[in-house]
């Protein structure tokens, strides 16, 4: 029976400082489906007995099978806060006076990193962030991952630590053991926060305590939970200390000695701490008496936790009986709701310093003043961060967040495209709103409108936009930011249907998957393959089986997978490289040379951007990486797309008209860096110079269709005469065994090329942690290997990490390099060979 | 032997006697067909020719010289260019790659936009630098040809301005991309011309004391010059905006500040609406 009605939760959207909107984030495997089955359970949606067995979120048939989260599923739940906690929340604007009801927004997110762009969509429309940590395994690879994804967006994260039944279970450990593992996962998590977040900054102090009672702890597989607040308020009144105060006592370097009754600093012989005795000791003793069968000690112990066994679960023993004292002594929904309505903040909060990295225009308009108020009755600014597939095939609903206004059905919107820009045409479109929906898991409900702070969905949206978008009513509107993915799609395979009579659906198919997934490309090559571009392995497996059964409806021919490269440099060019125009009339001189190390990876993260101002981004060159000033404030653009990392500079000295043909060096430099000179690859890392430029005397002899071939030509003879190379992508690969394990590692890695560069044991348990290495290329089929060659011991996690230069020369043939550019430009349709510089560079 | 023949502004029969002889005789000729374009059409042509023509476009002109050249050492080959083959459109870099290729070549002049425009009555001892008006998109405005003006109304000459003719002009999308995409063809009136100048004048307005053009400045218009239908216009760039003069091709003079009072009385038959005698422009 659900606890609420749709009219119930549209009448709390209205009370914005109520909402919380919130992704649940967390390693692949450390139980974030399973955990956020204990608020689904205590909003009445699934039965209590059954939440940690039915990942309610996992709606997808391969989801249940599999045991893993692949789409981001969104669900709006209503609760109600005692009074007694309400005082907790202090902040003005964190609750509504008079107003009990809390809606929470949220929305469970895979954790494989191959489906890490899922988590990005879902960072985007919500405020806060449970990070989830399975205690056993302490805080892994993707952890990090997703963790510094939420703090980049100006997400607050509380933490839980998941999976203590096992800890107790299964590794044994005894509370201090158990104490110290949470201390340092905590430690851990706080590391990483105050890596990626300035104490000083819009956020203030984002990092979690367990005596604040931002941390959670239990078990979401038995339903049980707690936070400090809990075991404070039980002991508050036998103390007769303040719950708050007490909640600082129960953590950290506080003991306590039975004999004195006095609170010590430091341990001594005869005290305890005193997480351990008040907190740990009783859940210990609990579980010693039900799983060891004590049937005298249990009924005395129920008493004085105060549990009462309803009449059906007299019988039950071991597990069965452990579980169901856990769940009702210590309800996992209730230690949740506690510290996501106290500690997540509410849109009114997270919109103040959260707009600024959200809106492209200017800070001061009408609609970023909206937005940081998040006023209901402003214009409408709304971001769609994903499409979510409708029962009606090929149709979608756009989900995303209202930040300002309200968005109704039969409204009448602008729906603009990440490639609008304001004053212009193009990716606008001015349509009505079919239908306004909220989210409910495997369900959705209708509703009338939706106010800001919200997240919803729309119908009739879906063939306007791609993947993303902004919906506004304001014409003056910018575009919200698009989402930085932390992966990218370096894995991707062709695609061609077994019947070619078929092709015209399966164009229609691939359509329809990149509308659905917010990360795959679907690209077709000049030779008129189909490619499908995807983050890994699984994430392109999951994209051709949705292709196949759900958007095209045929069977396919899938070819091997294969990487994208990327094309740089390793020297200067050896000679200056002149490039004349159709018409002869025009010459430019250029050379192309690698960007220093770290220059690159600067631009991908955007520290040294084409956003920057000049002077400011001439600097920082100039005191990194030894540029000089005045060269360096006169890059005249990045590319590929504007953005990527390549640049071209112009190192000319007083050329007359050069400004007029600013434009067209620009698009022809796009060009050749999206596509490179070798294997048509993006190029990466070049740096070019523009040393001289002789123009005709007359506009309309030096326009575009002049200079744009001219400057592709002579930056593709300056990439050959400087030594080119081939970038390919690397994972960062953590693998978690047994020790018996580890001598397979080595061997599979080493022969696909990997290398080892740390290997440490995961403290207080047997397992280890193997961090390594990997080409992309060489993954696949690395899971199955690795898992053959330990005894199925060993489990790999991959995310792509950087970009290392493949060795040897591509131009020499007996070279791999060689090999890949030959195979790359036959499946790409090109001509085989190399290129030949006379076709490129002219004679004076 | 490699010809290149002029062929004149103005319909079939513009062509010399001596450039026809050769044409006949000939065994390939091209006609370069994209900086320029005459009152007649290919059919028209070859009929009075009485042979076939090659067309060549920019792609073949600029970058398949060789496939022209080929074979001019043995045979006659000629290509027919609008106009003077030495005029507005500079063929130079062709004659330089003959030389290279040790072909002999032969020039047939003719009349040229660049000397056709006395017709006006400007004299052409007073014509400064010539400009060429390039048609605007949304990214690419280059205003240094008023500089050009500038100059040459501070030396107190006329501007000659072409304007721009696209004909066979790949997209700018489709230059980024491996097959080539043709914008229909398009040539700048002087109604279009103007309005793009008087968008510079507000430009530099905004920026400068500007005092090379204004909307009051006063310019002469023409259209097909050289043709039956040859038409001249004399107004103020705000006239001329609204002008106009029908099919292409169109050019525009700026003349100077001072002029010759015979200048000023030849200029006065094309201007209706304007006394000359007392503008002060």
């Amino acid at each position: 029976m659900v606890n609420f009605t749709v009219d119930e939760i549209r009448g709390l959207m209205d009370k914005k400082r109520n909402i919380r909107n919130m992704s649940v984030i967390a390693h692949v495997d450390h139980g974030k489906s399973t955990l956020t089955d204990s608020l689904v359970s205590k909003a009445g949606i699934i039965a209590g007995a059954k939440a940690g067995e039915t990942r309610f979120t996992d709606t997808r048939k391969d989801e249940q099978e599999r045991c893993i989260t692949i789409k981001s599923t969104a669900i709006s739940m209503y609760f109600e806060v005692e009074d007694k906690d309400l005082v907790f929340i202090t902040h003005a604007d964190q609750r509504e006076k008079e107003c009990k009801g809390f809606l929470i927004n949220l929305i469970d997110s895979p954790g494989h990193v191959d489906f890490s762009s899922e988590v990005t969509a879902a960072l985007r429309v919500t405020d806060g962030a449970l990070v989830v940590v399975d205690c056993v395994s302490g805080v892994c690879v993707q952890t990090e991952t997703v963790l510094r994804q939420a703090i980049a967006e100006r997400i607050k994260p509380i933490l839980f630590m998941n999976k203590m039944d096992r800890a107790l279970l299964e590794l044994q450990l005894d509370a201090e053991e158990l104490y110290q593992t949470f201390q340092r996962i905590v430690e851990n998590v706080n590391v990483i926060i105050a890596t990626y977040n300035d104490d000083g900054g819009p956020m203030g102090e984002v990092r979690v305590d367990p005596s604040k009672g931002s941390v959670g702890f239990g078990s979401g597989l038995h339903g049980w939970a707690f936070t400090l607040k809990q075991f404070s308020e039980m002991y508050s009144e036998k103390f007769k200390i303040d719950v708050v105060k007490l909640m600082n006592r129960l953590w950290g370097e506080n003991f306590f000695n039975a004999k004195t009754k006095k609170w010590q600093k430091q341990k001594e012989a005869d005290n305890k701490r005193s997480f351990c005795m008040y907190i740990l000791d009783p859940i210990y003793k609990v579980f010693d008496a039900i799983m060891n069968y004590k049937k005298e000690e249990i009924p005395v112990l129920l008493e004085k936790i105060g549990v009462t066994l309803k009449h059906e679960d007299k019988d039950k023993d071991g597990k069965a009986l452990l579980k169901t004292v856990m769940r009702t002594w210590l309800p996992a929904g209730e230690a949740l709701l506690q510290m996501i309505a106290i500690h997540l903040p509410s849109p009114v909060v997270a919109q103040k310093y959260r707009m600024e990295m959200l809106y492209e225009g200017p800070h001061d308009d009408e609609a970023a003043v909206a937005v940081k108020n998040c006023d209901p009755d402003g214009p409408l600014m709304m971001y769609i961060s994903k499409m979510v597939p409708t029962s009606d095939k090929g149709r979608f609903y756009a989900f995303g967040r209202v930040f300002s206004g309200k968005v109704a059905t039969g409204q009448k919107c602008r729906i603009m495209g990440p490639n609008y820009v304001p004053g212009k045409k193009e990716d606008l479109y001015e349509k009505a709103i079919q239908r306004t929906i909220l989210m409910m898991g495997r369900y959705v409900e209708a509703i009338e409108d939706v106010p800001s702070g919200n997240i919803c969905g729309l119908v009739g949206v879906d063939q306007f936009l791609v993947k993303t978008g902004t919906i506004t009513t304001f014409k003056d509107a910018h575009n919200m930011k698009v989402m930085k993915f932390s992966v990218s799609p370096v894995v991707r395979v062709a695609v061609e249907p077994k019947n070619p009579a078929d092709l015209p659906k399966l164009v229609e198919g691939l359509k329809r998957l990149a509308k659905s997934d917010p990360m795959v490309q679907c690209i077709i090559e000049e030779s008129g393959e189909h490619i499908i571009a995807g983050a890994g392995e699984l994430h392109l497996e999951i994209c051709l089986k949705d292709l196949e059964e759900d958007h095209a409806c045929i069977p396919l021919k899938k070819s091997d997978p294969v990487v994208s490269y990327r094309e740089t440099v390793f020297e200067e060019s050896n000679q200056m490289c002149l490039s004349k125009s159709p018409n002869k009339h025009n010459r430019l001189l250029m050379k192309a040379l690698p960007m220093p190390d770290g220059l690159p990876e600067d631009i991908d993260n955007g520290d040294v951007s084409s956003k920057d101002d000049f002077k400011v981004r001439a600097r920082y060159l100039a005191e990194k990486y030894d540029y000089d000033v005045t060269e360096a404030r006169k890059i005249w653009c990045f590319g590929p797309d504007g953005t990527g990392p390549n640049f071209i500079l112009d190192c000319t000295k007083s050329v007359q008209y050069l400004n007029e043909i600013k434009d067209s060096v620009v698009a022809g430099f796009q060009w050749a860096s999206k596509e490179g000179i070798m294997a048509d690859e993006n190029m990466r890392g070049v740096r070019f110079n523009i040393y001289d430029v002789t123009l005709h005397a007359d506009a309309i002899h030096r326009g575009g269709g002049q200079i744009i071939p001219t400057t592709r030509r002579c930056l593709y003879a300056a990439a050959i005469t400087a030594g080119p190379r081939l970038m390919e992508p690397v994972y960062l690969c953590e693998i978690q065994c047994p020790e018996v394990a580890v001598g397979g590692i080595y061997g599979v890695l080493n022969r696909r090329r990997g290398h080892v560069f740390e290997e440490a044991q995961v403290v207080g348990t047997p397992m280890f942690v193997v961090k390594a290495y990997l080409p992309v290329n060489e993954s696949f089929g690395f899971t199955a290997d690795l898992r053959s060659n330990t005894g199925g011991q060993a489990f790999p996690q991959c995310v792509f990490d950087h970009w290392q230069v493949l060795p040897g020369d591509p131009c020499e043939p007996s070279s791999k390099p060689y090999q890949i550019v030959q195979d790359t430009r036959k499946r790409k349709g090109l001509k085989e060979g190399l290129p030949d510089l006379a076709q490129y560079l002219d004679k004076l | 032997m490699f010809y290149i023949i002029g062929l004149g502004l103005g319909d079939i029969k513009d062509i010399t006697v001596k450039g026809l002889e050769i044409v006949k005789q000939c065994s390939r000729v091209y006609l370069e067909m994209y900086t320029s374009i005459l009152g007649s059409s290919l059919e028209e042509m070859q009929e009075f020719y009485g042979r076939p023509l090659l067309l060549a476009d920019r792609d073949l002109v600029e970058q398949g010289a060789d496939e022209i050249l080929a074979g001019a050492g043995d045979e006659d080959v000629a290509l027919l260019v609008v106009g003077d083959p030495f005029g507005a459109t500079t063929h130079t870099d062709f004659i330089l790659r003959a030389k290279e290729k040790n072909i002999p070549f032969k020039v047939i002049h003719n009349a040229s936009i660049m000397n056709a425009i006395g017709c006006c009555g400007l004299q052409l001892y007073k014509f400064g630098e010539t400009v060429s008006i390039p048609y605007w998109d949304e990214t690419w405005k280059p205003d240094s040809f008023y500089d050009k003006i500038k100059l040459n109304r501070l030396h107190n000459m006329h501007t000659l301005c072409l304007l721009d003719i696209k004909v066979k002009e790949p997209t700018l999308e489709s230059l980024m991309r491996k097959r080539k995409e043709y914008m229909p063809p398009r040539f700048m009136s002087v109604a279009e011309a103007a309005q793009q100048l008087l968008a510079i004048v507000e430009k530099k307005d905004a920026l400068e004391r500007n005092t090379v053009l204004n909307e009051q400045s006063l310019c002469v218009g023409l259209a097909r010059v050289g043709q039956d239908t040859q038409q001249i216009v004399v107004g103020t760039l705000q006239d001329m905006r609204g002008t106009d003069m029908g099919g292409p091709l169109h050019s525009l003079i700026i003349p100077a500040k001072e002029m010759h009072p015979l200048e000023v009385e030849f200029l006065q038959q094309y201007a209706t609406n304007i006394k000359l005698d007392d503008y002060n422009h």
